[in-house]
Order: structure tokens, then sequence, then C-alpha cells
């Protein structure tokens, strides 16, 4: 439990004052389904680069081990490799996936292809969307805050969370990133002048931390790096993205908004991996006691800022994961009564009952995420977990959906799903079966699962494609 | 130079155009208000 002066917990007490309060009087805004699913479709510009920033932005505190443990390469890992597929996001995809005027990715794929293509798409799009890795990260938040058990915290985080999502639709899940996304870019910046006043210069860096943690690729392997830059790949099936294009006011706010992002995001990786550096650094020179690394960034926060600032750091840090949780919940949601309960199984539903509907699915989403995230104990290995699985299914039918301009068949869609995640998972659960002396799985042939997964799902397209779409002539 | 000025200047710039954001948004927010009035 950390050390905190009154005013701290009031600034904390504050922020979850000004969510219950938000969430209290958003209702009015909600008219109709448009409203509490998209925001009526009228996100501005600022609004657009807010939500997505702070959304994207869950992992904090592994950013945090990473730039502790490995230093710079933590920036070319979960920075760099993302601003390329951001940019290809951005030019290529995000005007297109506004025009098409829809709701989610299983949309897009009934679009492309046919009704079971949506529904197996939607399974991976709820399983993508769980927000265990970020209910697990909030409940660790409060605890190292508070000193409660991680329970606790998460039941907490959750119960708000609930209370403005069920009332105000999207339209709470991005006014309330709005107030996320300021108390992260602010928080996270002020640390920076802080530690090098206190610490020193680059010389303080160079003193005391081992050379590869100033080189870009910190002593990794290739395929190290590779991995995680294929991660990056995310994006393109990424729910959240495709939400927030579909919700913006026109068609040409998504690529610019994308754009704006990735130079926020720029700026606050430069800041949060040399925190991390100088959190390592400062332990090294034995100026800073850290318990362990993936809470070594609340740390040196609490080693350098005075009270009152201490607190908006600490509510900037609920705000990055809490931002990511009610997005995901609400995503997951939407999964629930958009792509299956009014698109499968009751197309004469009324738009009171999908918004019923989606006020269960608000429960649901959250509810299973809080069993997950009891049971798994890494933040880590669960995000790879459920990215891999869900990339591997997703990305090749919906990226042939966008591109490819010839006859596409919906069988391919499915088999490729399934073999994709398949492959991946089998893979996956094949290494864990083996695992070395140092405890890490062991992959066959050394290859990630995210690489054979993707690998097979575009193969069985490809060769399904062929056949069936002769067959359908 | 010392690397860590660019360093400081890159918190200030995030922390620059995190309050222009802001600016814009308040903008916007109460310009649709007046347009609904």
């Amino acid at each position: 439990m950390l050390e905190l002066a009154i005013v701290d917990y009031i600034i904390i007490i504050v922020y979850f004052v000004m969510l219950f309060t938000l969430g209290f009087f958003i209702k009015r805004k909600v008219h109709d389904l448009n409203d509490y699913f998209l925001a009526g479709r009228r996100l501005t510009l600022p609004i657009f680069v807010a939500t997505l920033v702070s959304t994207w932005y869950g992992g904090l505190l592994g950013v945090g081990e990473l730039s502790f443990n490995y230093g710079f390469v933590n920036w070319l890992t979960q920075g760099f490799f993302w601003y390329l597929v951001y940019l290809f996001f951005a030019f290529f995809l995000a005007n297109r996936i506004r025009k098409s005027n829809l709701y989610t990715i299983p949309d897009q794929l009934e679009r492309f292809y046919d009704k079971k293509s949506r529904f197996l798409g939607a399974i991976f799009n709820f399983i993508m969307v769980t927000p265990a890795p970020y209910v697990f990260s909030m409940g660790l938040i409060f605890s190292i805050i508070f000193g409660w058990e991680l329970w606790v915290g998460i039941l907490l985080g959750t119960i708000v969370i609930v209370f403005y999502t069920i009332r105000g639709g999207f339209f709470a899940d991005v006014y309330t990133d709005f107030i996320q996304f300021f108390l992260m870019m602010i928080g996270v910046a002020m640390i920076i002048p802080l530690a090098i006043q206190t610490y020193g210069g680059f010389d303080f860096l160079t003193a005391n931390l081992p050379e590869t943690h100033l080189t870009l690729t910190g002593g990794w392997s290739t395929q190290m790096i590779l991995v995680w830059g294929f991660l990056a790949f995310w994006t393109l099936a990424d729910p959240g993205f495709y939400q927030r294009c579909y919700a913006a006011k026109d068609a040409k706010i998504p690529k610019k908004g994308i754009l704006i992002s990735i130079g926020f995001w720029v700026l606050f990786d430069i800041c949060t991996t040399f925190t991390g550096m100088y959190a390592a650094a400062a332990s090294n020179a034995g100026l800073l006691t850290v318990e362990s690394a993936t809470t070594s960034y609340v740390s040196i926060a609490s080693a350098l800022l005075p009270p009152a600032l201490m607190g908006l750091f600490l509510t900037g840090l609920i705000a990055t994961v809490m931002s990511t949780v009610d997005s995901f919940t609400f995503l997951g949601a939407m999964n629930i009564s958009h792509d299956l309960y009014r698109n499968i199984f009751k197309k004469e539903a009324t738009e009171k009952q999908v918004m019923n509907m989606t006020k269960i699915g608000i429960v649901i989403t959250i509810g299973f995420a809080v069993i997950i995230s009891l049971f798994f104990d890494s933040i880590v290995t669960m995000w790879y977990t459920i990215g891999t699985i869900g990339i591997s299914a997703l990305i090749v039918p919906i990226l042939v959906g966008f591109f490819y301009k010839g006859k596409k068949s919906p069988l391919a869609s499915i088999l490729s799903m399934i073999t994709g995640s398949g492959t991946s998972l089998f893979w996956m659960i094949n290494g864990y079966l083996n695992l070395d002396s140092w405890g890490w799985p062991q992959y066959i042939g050394g290859f990630e699962p995210l690489y054979p997964g993707l690998l097979a799902s575009l193969v069985v397209f490809v060769i399904v494609n062929i056949i069936h779409t002769r067959r359908m002539k | 130079m010392d690397l860590a000025y660019l360093l400081l200047l890159d918190a200030a710039a995030l922390v620059i155009v995190t309050i222009v954001l802001t600016y814009f948004f308040f903008r916007d927010l109460l310009r649709n208000r007046k347009e609904k009035l």
C-alpha cells in the first residue's frame, strides 16, 4: 500500500464522483439505438482522438515492466511497429470503414460473406474484446494504491463502469474516455521533468543501466522482436478501432484522427519508456526501492511526485485501465445484442429490446471477464493468448473482404477462421505442454503460434476460395 | 547538448497538444449546444 496525503485521496474520489455524475446525466443524450451504440455517429475530431488514444492504452503497468527490464526496445516493440500498422489502417481502411455505415466487425463479415461468417466472427470478436486482462490490471492498481485484496478493487471498478455504461452506452464511454485521456497524458508527462531534476540527465542513465537498455534492440533476437512486431497486426482486426471509425461524424475524420492519434502515441510512448528506464537506473544506483518490475512505474512516481501531483498521477493510472475496460465491455455487449441477438436469433426485435439486451450484455461481458481474470495470474499471458487466437481467426477474412475485388466464398471465410485459430491454439497448447527448464513454452519448430495460425488461415482461404467459387459458377 | 532536453521537450509537447485538443473539444461542444438552441 502507498502512503498518500489526504489531498491525493480527495483527487481520486473526485475522479470517481465525476464518472458517476457523467453517467447520471449522460442518459439525456441517448434518444435511440444509434445514439446508444455509436453516439449518433457524431464523434468530432478531438473526441475521436481522445477516445481512440485512451482506449488503446490499457497496459501501462506492462509497458513499465518491459522498459524497466529491457529499456528502449520497449519503444520499438510496443511503439514503432504499431505506428506502422496504424498508418496502414489510416490510409487504407479507416475511411472505407466509415463509409460502409455499419456497426461492428461481424457486420463487415456478413457484408463480405454470409450470416454464418457473422456468427463465427462474432464469437472470435467476443473473445478478443474480453476486458479480462484490464479488469485484472484494475484490481492490481487498486491493491497497490489502497492495499485492498484484488477482488475488492475489481468489484468496485466494475460497479462504476457498469453504472455509467448501462446508462449512457457509447456516449458515456467516449465522454468518460475524454476525462481519462486528459488525466493519462498529463499524469505521464509530469514525471519526466522531475526525474531529470532529481536524478540527472542522460549521463545518469548511461552510468546506471546495462548497455543493452540504451540500444534499439535491447539485445533481443530478431525473431523475438518480430513476434512482438507481428502482434501489432492486432490493430487490423481491433473492434475498438472499427467502432470509433463507424461513429465518426463524417468520412474524413477517421483517417485524420488516427494520424493525430499516432502523434499522441509517439510522445506518450517516449515518456513511458524513459520513465521505466529512469526507474531501473535509480534502482540500480540504490536511490529507489522497487518491489517488482510490474509496479516500478508506481514506485518511481511515488518517490518523485509531491502530494496532489501524486493523486493526479494515480488517477491517470486508474484512468488508462478504466477507459479500456469500459470500451471493451461495451463492445462485447454489442456483440451479444447487435451481432447475435438482433441479427441472428431475433430479427423482429424492437429497438427497445435490443437496447435492453445490450444492458444485459454489459453485465454478461464484464462478469465473464471478472471470472477469467481471477483464474489467470499474468496480464501478459492473458493478453497474448487472447490476441493470438483472435487475430489468427479474423485478419485474413477481413483483409480479403476489404481488398480482394473478385468473387469470395463464404465457405472459405468460415474454414479459414476455424483452421487459423485452431492451428494457433494447437501450437500454443503443445508449447505449454513442453516447457523448457526456465518454464517457457517450447513451440514446434521454434515458431510462435501466431505465424502458423495466420499461414494456415491464409492457405485454407486461398485454396477453398479457388475451388468453391468455381463450383459456385 | 544533453539528450535529456529532448525528453523534456517531448513531455512538454505532450502537455501542450493535450491542452490544445481539450480546447477544441470544448469549442465543438459549445458550438453544438448553440446550434441546438
